[in-house]
């Protein structure tokens, strides 16, 4: 009787320890699963990996073209220095690309124009904009505007009054929105139409009116407003 | 009855572990099959990472050209009043793009996905737990509409044409994948962004009571926002001429 008991004892301190075991492993191999970094690269599949080399290929084709622009602009500037003539030319075509770039002149050039419209029963609000704009961007919109008002990096898009106005910027909008953005065609047009993701497709059943139209000369005024910042520094990098 | 009863845990006990070693057996399986192409894999993974460096140090070779191209500017400018008021506004406007390193004032808001709750029953709503681009985006929004001057997230500077995408369960922005935890600065007036990012009814709190990890948000003095690390370009864009 007492042999049988602790026989008993024996098998179930067994099988508490080999459950333990089993349960940790388990657990080991969940915590390897939350710990790995999916944006690492050492994590990435096949087709992944191919798409980010096509990715960092095209970026240092771009850093330098831009070193070998960064550095003519050097000898030109090093050149007036020498000459001592003055650098107005030189600093004319910098500013005029700047202004380019951060929206302080009227543009012109090939894209889209999205038009929204309130549906019978939906109205177009913020988050359909905000969306719309986010889409653009990927899809390398250089310029875009809601209603002719130029969208430059600091601009919101919320909804006022019941949803009836959009207030984009501060400035206060009502259906229908025409969004313009010029970037290339193709690739714009490609983006939005993509099946199941695309802001088009995506709005091809909806309640609410959307559809897009190509231009190859699209007119986007300049950001009217200052453009100033205060609390804000230039912080000078470190030698 | 004492011996039919540890038959029976014993057996329960066997056909476990029996089931466990079959799974394992078939996922070594399956890992064998793709041996081969964890070979391939491995070869294009040193082909990123060499682009990747290739183009970091070009990169760095930029930045030195960039700070060379500022000095020789001001050098060539400083006798002429004009132009070295133009070559202010450039500055001005290069802070504008985001391509300057800039301080100030400012919120850090912490985010992270939620943990997928204790149950596995749950799985549904798991993924309103989670961090998405559209929660960024939103948060962004609500930034900017507070008068934010200098934003980013996790290290990736939002300039003009940043875009905040998700791939799969990656979110990518100016290009670059970044995952949880987030990390949101931006700098403006700190009551106004503080204000608008806590108050009642505001996208941070709609986040949270879904079931994501708001960590932080805190005020601080000196945010320090690094310079967009690509490049500008415009080629479909052009200026027409004011008449």
């Amino acid at each position: 009787m007492k042999k049988e008991k602790l026989n008993n004892l024996a098998v179930a301190a067994i099988i508490c320890v080999v459950c333990i075991c089993l349960i940790s492993v388990m657990f080991m191999q969940f915590k390897t699963i939350e710990e790995t970094d999916i944006t690492d690269i050492e994590n990435m599949r096949e087709a992944e990996l191919r798409q980010t080399l096509a990715e960092w290929k095209s970026k240092y084709e771009e850093t330098a073209a831009t070193l070998e622009d960064t550095n003519k602009k050097i000898a030109e500037y090093k050149e007036a220095i020498d000459k001592d003539v003055k650098a107005s030319k030189l600093i004319d075509e910098e500013l005029e690309q700047s202004n380019l770039a951060v929206g302080k002149t009227n543009v012109t050039g090939e894209g889209v124009v999205v038009t929204l419209d309130d549906g019978e029963y939906e109205d177009i609000i913020a988050g359909d904009l905000i969306y719309l704009i986010n889409e653009l961007k990927y899809a390398g919109a250089e310029a875009i505007s809601i209603n002719d008002i130029r969208i430059i990096n600091t601009t919101y898009i919320v909804d006022l009054g019941g949803f009836s106005y959009i207030l984009v910027g501060d400035q206060r909008l009502e259906a229908p929105y025409v969004v313009k953005a010029i970037g290339n065609q193709d690739y714009l047009t490609s983006i939005l139409n993509m099946k199941d993701s695309g802001f088009i497709d995506l709005y091809k059943n909806d309640d609410k009116k959307v559809k897009m139209e190509t231009s190859s000369k699209i007119q986007i005024p300049r950001y009217n407003g200052e453009m100033t910042y205060k609390n804000m520094q230039i912080k000078e990098e470190e030698k | 009855m004492n011996k039919k009863e540890i038959a029976i845990t014993l057996g329960i006990m066997c056909l476990v572990l029996t089931c466990a070693i079959v799974i394992q057996i078939k996922t070594m399986n399956t890992a064998n099959s793709t041996a081969s192409q964890t070979l391939r894999d491995n070869g294009l993974r040193d082909n990123v990472l060499k682009w990747k460096e290739k183009t970091d140090n070009l990169s760095q070779e930029l930045k030195t050209a960039e700070a060379e191209l500022e000095r020789v500017r001001i050098e060539a400018t400083q006798n002429d009043t004009t132009a070295s008021a133009k070559e202010e506004e450039l500055k001005h406007n290069n802070t504008l793009l985001g391509l300057t390193n800039v301080t100030g004032a400012g919120i850090v808001i912490e985010l992270q996905d939620g943990k997928s709750g204790s149950s596995i029953l749950t799985v549904e709503d798991s993924s309103d737990k989670l961090v998405h681009n559209d929660d960024l985006m939103s948060i962004l929004n609500e930034l900017r509409n507070a008068g934010a001057e200098a934003i980013e997230i996790n290290g990736q500077r939002i300039i003009n044409t940043s875009s905040i995408t998700c791939e799969g369960n990656i979110i990518k922005i100016n290009g670059e994948r970044i995952g949880s935890p987030f990390t949101i600065k931006a700098i403006g007036s700190q009551a106004l962004l503080y204000g608008q990012i806590i108050r009642s009814g505001s996208y941070l709190e709609l986040m949270s009571d879904r079931g994501v990890n708001v960590k932080s948000v805190q005020q601080q003095d000196d945010i320090v926002i690094n310079k967009y690390s690509g490049t500008i370009n415009y080629k479909y864009m052009k200026t027409v001429d004011k008449k």
